[in-house]
C-alpha cells in the first residue's frame, strides 16, 4: 500500500467545507536554522518542554491573538447574548420585512421583520454550542478508539480501519441528509449527535497513528521492558504525546463542525425555526437576494469570521506544536 | 589560470540574524590540477563552491564582494544566461549524496541525456545512446538495459559514478566534487575516488575536491586549501602540508587521524566547538581553541603569511608552528 | 501490480457493503417509506399493507437489503414511488453532475496549481501572503455562503450570469456552479502545491538540475513541478468522489437538477430506493476513484512498487 492518505484531512473536506491540511502560514521553513548556510551546523539547542515552547510562540504570533481574541468573544456574546444585543430574536414585526438599517437597528431586518443584528447576535450560542460540544465528542470517542486500536492492533485495529473506511466513504452532506431529516427533535443533539458518528474516524486515525509512533519510541520500550502496565504505558507515556496531534486536528475541525452544521440548517435538517442558527438565517434571506442582501450578509459574515477564526486558531496551535506535522 | 577566486565574501541572512559564511576566500585552480578545500562542516567551502558555480541559494545567501575569474570572465559580472551555459558545460559539480540529488521520478537515461538535448541540442535518440555511452565510461555494467533505471534501483556507488557521468558529459574545463565519496562505504569510497582522479587526468581537467578527510586527499590532491569559519587558513602543496603544517588548526586536524603507528595512544581532537558564524571571535577566529594563541592573536586578524613561493598560512606564529 | 489491484478490489467490497448497509438502514429503519408514498396524506391502514407487500417491506431489514443488492447488480436500481425508474433518473442527473465535477477539477487543475506554483516559487512575498490569505478564507467560508455571494454579486448586481441554472445545464451554464463546488479543494490544490513546491525547491535533485545549467522553466517543470505535482494528483483524483457527493448544496443553491437535486428531492419524499440507489452509486464512485488514485500514484513515483 503506498503510504499516502489525505482522507484524514478531508473527513469534512467532501461537504465542502476544510478538513486540517497544510492551513499554515508555514514561513518557518524559511526561517529554519540554518546560519552557517548549506553545509553549517546549527546552534546548540536547550531542551524546553513541548508546552512552554508552544505557549512562547504562540504569545508572539499575531494570528494566533487576532483568532483567539476573536473566539473570546464568540464565547461571551454565546454566553451573554442580551449584553450587546437588547431585543428577543424571536420577536419579528412582519410590517417591517426586508427593511434596510435604521437606528436601532444596525443590520436591517430579515424577510419576517425580525431583526438581523439580534438574529445574528444569538446565533453565535447555536454555532459555538454544535462545535464545542461536537468536537468534545469527536475528540473523546475518536482518541478512545483510536487509541485503544493503535496500542492492541492486530484485529481490532483492522476491524475498526475497515468501519473508518465506510464512513469516509459516506458523503457528510449527504449522511446529514439522510439521518437528520426524519429526526423532528428541535434541539441542537441531533446535529451533534450526527457530527460525532461521522466525525470521530478522522480523530481515530490521527490518535491511532500517534499511538503507534509513540509505541516505537525507545523509552516505551524500555518502559514495556521494564513491566509497566498496559494502563501505566497509555497514561504515562503515550498520551502525552498523542495529545498534539488530536488538539490540532479537533480545533481545526471545530471550525469546520460550526461550518456543517450551518449548511445542514441551509439544507433545512440541520436546526429548524425558531431554533436561531446562521444557517437556517442565511436559508431564510436567500430568496429575498435581491431586495434584502443585508439579512444574507450579515449572518454570512458572521458564520465565515467565526469558522475562519478557529482554523486559524488550530492553524497556529499546530505550527507552534509541531512544525513537522505539516 | 583555470579558475582563480579573489577575496570572496557570502553571507546568510537568517531570522537569527547574519551568518558570515565566506571572509575573503582566495584560491586558485590550474587546468589539470587537483585542489583539495579542507575545513570542518561550517567552514564555508561549500558555501565558496556554490558561489562559484552559481548555485547558491539567494536568498538567504549574498554575495557581498570579490570575484571568481574563470576562463578570464568574472563570473560574477555575468547575466544569469550566460552563466548557464557555462554551467554544467564548462564547468560541473559533483554532490554528495546521489541519491537525493539525482531526480527520483525520472530515469537515469533523461536525466544523463538531458545534458545534450539542453547544452548541445541533440535529439532524445542521440541523447539517449550518448546516456549509454557514458554510463559506459563510469564502467556502470549492463548500461544499455540500465539507462531505463531510476536512480533507486542503483547502488550507493553505482549512483555516485552516474553523477561523475553526469558531470563528465560535456567534458568540462573544471569539476567541483562536494564531498564525492562521504555517503558511501569505504570499499566503493577508494573505488570512485580512482574512477574520479582516473578521468581527471584522461580529460585534464581541473578538480576541486571539497573534503573533510585527509585520508582521501593525500592520494589525489595536488595543492590543500585548509578552511576554517569562511578563511583560507593554510594553502600549500600537498606533500609540504603533510611534512610541516603551518597553521596550529591544520595541525590539529592531521593530529586527529587515528594511525597505526600510533595505536594504543590517545587520539588527539581539536578543543571546544567550530565559531558560530554570528559571531566570528575577533582577531584570529581559531584562537579560542588555539594552543599557540596570545594576545595579539584576539585582536589582531592575521593575513595570508607567505611561508614560501607556494605556501601560505593565516598564523601569527606560522614559523613556530612550521617548527613544531 | 494485478495482484495489488485484486487485493485492493477485495479490501473495497467490505466497505462497499458496510457504506451501503449503512444509508440502507438509515433511510429504512430511521424513515417511514410508506408515509412518502400517500403524498400528504395519511395512507390509510389497507393501503398501507398492500404497498409494504408489494415494495418487500414487510421482510426483516437483511433480506430488503439482500434483494436490493442482487437486483443493483442485474443493473435494476428500482422504482421510486412515483413510477419512475432509478436508472431513469439517473440517466438524467448524472450526466449534468458529471459536467459539473468536470468543470470543478479543471478549476482546481489550472487555477489551483497555477497559483500554488506560483506562491511556491515566491514565498514570502507580497503575491504569497495575498493568495495565502484568499485560500484560508476561501477555506473558511461555507461553500452554500460562498455559492450566495457570487450568486448574487455576478447573477443579480452585475448581471453577468444567469442566476440560475437551466434544466439542459450546459457547459457554460455550470461555470460559475463548478467554481463554487471546486473553491474549498481549489484552495487546498493551491496550498497542497504550493507546500510541495516550496519543499522541493529547496531539494538536492533541484540544485542538480540548475547545477546542470538546465534553463528555468526546464528546472521547474521538469523537474521541480513533476516531483511536486504527485501528492497533488493524488489529492484531485481523491476529490472526485468528494465533489460528486458534496455537489448536493452546490446544485441547490442554482437550481441544477443533478445527482444532488434528485437525492435531496429523494430525501424530502423519504423515496427509498432514489436515495440508496445514488447513494450506492456514489459510494462506488468514490472508491473506485481512490483506487485509481493509488494506481496513478505508482505510476507518478518509481519508487513506489505494489507488493
Amino acid at each position: 500500500m503506498p503510504d499516502h492518505h489525505y482522507e484524514p484531512e478531508r473527513a469534512i473536506a467532501g461537504t465542502g467545507m476544510g478538513g486540517t491540511m497544510d492551513l499554515g502560514v508555514d514561513e518557518a521553513e524559511t526561517l529554519e536554522k540554518r546560519p552557517e548556510g548549506p553545509d553549517g551546523t546549527g546552534p546548540q539547542e536547550r531542551p524546553r518542554s513541548l508546552w512552554s515552547d508552544a505557549w512562547r510562540d504562540l504569545r508572539r504570533n499575531p494570528v494566533f491573538i487576532v483568532s483567539a481574541l476573536i473566539i473570546l468573544f464568540l464565547v461571551f456574546i454565546s454566553l451573554w447574548p442580551s449584553a450587546i444585543a437588547s431585543g428577543s430574536p424571536l420577536a419579528c414585526d412582519l410590517s417591517k420585512a426586508q427593511q434596510g438599517s435604521r437606528s436601532g437597528h444596525p443590520f436591517g431586518f430579515d424577510g419576517q421583520g425580525c431583526d438581523v443584528y439580534t438574529r445574528t447576535v444569538y446565533g453565535a450560542r447555536t454555532s459555538v454550542a454544535v462545535g464545542v460540544l461536537a468536537t468534545l465528542g469527536v475528540a473523546v470517542l475518536g482518541s478512545v478508539l483510536g487509541a485503544l486500536a493503535g496500542f492492541f492492533g492486530g484485529f481490532w485495529d483492522s476491524v475498526l480501519s475497515r468501519i473508518t473506511d465506510v464512513f469516509f466513504a459516506i458523503p457528510v452532506v449527504l449522511g446529514g441528509l439522510v439521518l437528520l431529516s426524519v429526526i423532528t427533535s428541535n434541539t441542537i443533539w441531533p446535529v451533534i449527535g450526527f457530527i460525532v458518528l461521522l466525525g470521530w474516524p478522522q480523530i481515530s486515525r490521527i490518535a491511532r497513528g500517534a499511538v503507534i509512533t509513540a509505541k516505537q519510541n525507545d523509552y516505551v520500550q524500555a518502559a514495556r521492558a521494564l513491566g509497566a502496565s498496559n494502563s501505566r504505558l497509555v497514561l504515562r507515556h503515550i498520551a502525552p504525546n498523542a495529545v498534539a496531534p488530536v488538539i490540532v486536528v479537533a480545533t481545526i475541525a471545530l471550525g469546520t463542525y460550526i461550518a456543517l452544521e450551518a449548511t445542514l440548517s441551509y439544507l433545512g435538517v440541520g436546526l429548524k425555526p425558531p431554533s436561531v442558527s446562521w444557517g437556517i438565517d442565511i436559508s431564510a434571506a436567500s430568496p429575498y437576494i435581491r431586495n434584502a442582501p443585508h439579512a444574507l450578509l450579515w449572518p454570512s459574515g458572521a458564520l465565515a469570521i467565526t469558522v475562519l477564526a478557529f482554523i486559524m486558531l488550530g492553524d497556529a496551535v499546530r505550527d507552534a506544536l509541531d512544525p513537522k506535522l505539516r | 589560470m583555470l579558475l582563480e577566486v579573489r577575496d570572496l565574501h557570502v553571507e546568510f541572512h537568517t531570522r537569527d540574524g547574519v551568518a558570515q559564511a565566506v571572509n575573503g576566500v582566495s584560491y586558485g585552480v590550474e587546468a589539470g590540477e587537483t585542489l583539495a578545500v579542507l575545513g570542518e562542516s561550517g567552514s564555508g567551502k561549500s558555501v565558496t563552491a556554490q558561489a562559484v558555480m552559481g548555485i547558491l541559494d539567494m536568498p538567504p545567501g549574498r554575495i557581498t564582494g570579490g570575484e571568481v575569474v574563470f576562463r578570464g570572465r568574472d563570473l560574477l559580472r555575468l547575466k544569469e544566461d550566460e552563466r548557464r551555459r557555462i554551467r554544467g558545460a564548462e564547468m560541473a559539480m559533483i554532490f554528495q549524496d546521489a541519491l537525493s540529488s539525482l531526480n527520483p521520478v525520472l530515469s537515469v537515461g533523461d536525466q544523463l541525456g538531458e545534458m545534450f538535448t539542453v547544452h548541445r541540442g541533440m535529439s532524445r535518440k542521440d541523447a539517449r545512446a550518448k546516456a549509454v555511452e557514458l554510463m559506459d565510461r563510469v564502467r556502470i555494467p549492463a548500461a544499455r538495459e540500465r539507462v531505463r533505471q531510476y536512480p533507486h534501483q542503483f547502488s550507493g556507488g553505482m549512483r555516485q559514478r552516474i553523477m561523475i557521468a553526469m558531470a563528465l558529459a560535456l567534458e568540462p574545463a573544471l569539476i567541483i566534487a562536494d564531498e564525492p565519496t562521504t555517503a558511501l562505504d569505504v570499499t566503493v569510497q577508494a573505488q570512485v575516488m580512482e574512477l574520479l582522479a582516473e578521468l581527471q587526468r584522461e580529460y585534464r581537467m581541473g578538480l576541486i575536491l571539497i573534503t573533510h578527510d585527509l585520508g582521501v586527499v593525500a592520494d589525489v590532491a595536488d595543492r590543500i586549501a585548509v578552511m576554517y569559519a569562511g578563511r583560507i587558513v593554510e594553502s600549500a602543496p600537498v606533500h609540504d602540508i603533510y611534512k610541516a603544517p603551518a597553521h596550529p588548526y591544520t595541525r590539529g586536524l592531521l593530529d586527529s587521524i587515528p594511525r597505526l603507528d600510533q595505536k594504543g595512544r590517545e587520539l588527539y581532537a581539536i578543543k571546544g566547538l567550530p565559531p558560530n558564524l554570528m559571531h566570528i571571535p575577533p582577531g584570529c577566529a581559531f584562537h579560542p581553541r588555539c594552543p599557540l594563541a596570545r594576545d595579539v592573536c584576539r585582536t589582531h586578524e592575521p593575513p595570508l603569511y607567505e611561508v614560501s613561493g607556494t605556501r601560505g598560512s593565516a598564523c601569527h606564529f606560522w614559523t613556530e608552528c612550521l617548527n613544531g | 501490480m494485478g495482484r495489488y489491484v485484486v487485493r485492493r478490489l477485495l479490501q473495497m467490497i467490505p466497505v462497499f457493503v458496510g457504506a451501503t448497509l449503512l444509508i440502507f438502514l438509515m433511510v429504512n429503519v430511521m424513515g417511514d417509506p410508506i408515509a412518502g408514498l400517500c403524498g400528504e396524506r395519511q395512507c390509510d391502514p389497507a393501503t398501507a399493507a398492500r404497498l409494504e407487500r408489494e415494495f418487500g417491506l414487510d421482510e426483516p431489514v437483511w433480506q430488503q437489503y439482500l434483494t436490493y443488492m442482487g437486483n443493483v447488480f442485474t443493473g435494476d436500481f428500482g422504482t421510486a414511488f412515483n413510477g419512475q425508474e432509478v436508472t431513469e433518473l439517473m440517466s438524467t442527473a448524472f450526466p449534468v453532475t458529471i459536467r459539473l465535477t468536470l468543470i470543478a477539477i479543471l478549476f482546481e487543475i489550472v487555477i489551483g496549481v497555477a497559483l500554488g506554483v506560483v506562491t511556491g516559487l515566491r514565498r514570502g512575498r507580497p503575491v504569497d501572503t495575498g493568495v495565502l490569505l484568499i485560500t484560508l478564507v476561501v477555506i473558511s467560508v461555507p461553500t452554500f455562503v460562498t455559492g450566495l455571494l457570487l450568486q448574487l454579486l455576478l447573477g443579480v448586481k452585475w448581471g453577468w450570469i444567469r442566476p440560475s441554472v437551466s434544466s439542459e445545464a450546459t457547459f457554460d451554464e455550470l461555470v460559475l456552479p463548478g467554481l463554487v463546488l471546486a473553491s474549498v479543494s481549489l484552495a487546498y490544490v493551491t496550498r497542497l502545491t504550493r507546500t510541495s513546491i516550496a519543499e522541493n525547491r529547496r531539494s538536492d535533485y533541484v540544485r542538480t538540475a540548475v547545477a546542470k545549467g538546465l534553463p528555468r522553466h526546464r528546472v521547474v517543470v521538469r523537474h521541480l513541478l513533476r516531483n511536486s505535482l504527485i501528492p497533488v494528483v493524488t489529492f484531485i483524483g481523491a476529490d472526485i468522489g468528494f465533489l460528486m457527493g458534496g455537489a448536493i448544496v452546490t446544485e441547490r443553491i442554482f437550481n441544477i437538477h443533478g445527482v444532488g437535486y434528485q437525492l435531496y428531492q429523494g430525501i424530502l419524499r423519504q423515496n427509498t430506493q432514489t436515495v440508496v440507489g445514488f447513494v450506492t452509486v456514489l459510494v462506488l464512485v468514490f472508491l473506485v476513484a481512490n483506487l485509481v488514485v493509488d494506481l496513478l500514484y505508482a505510476v507518478l513515483d518509481p519508487r513506489i512498487r505494489y507488493a
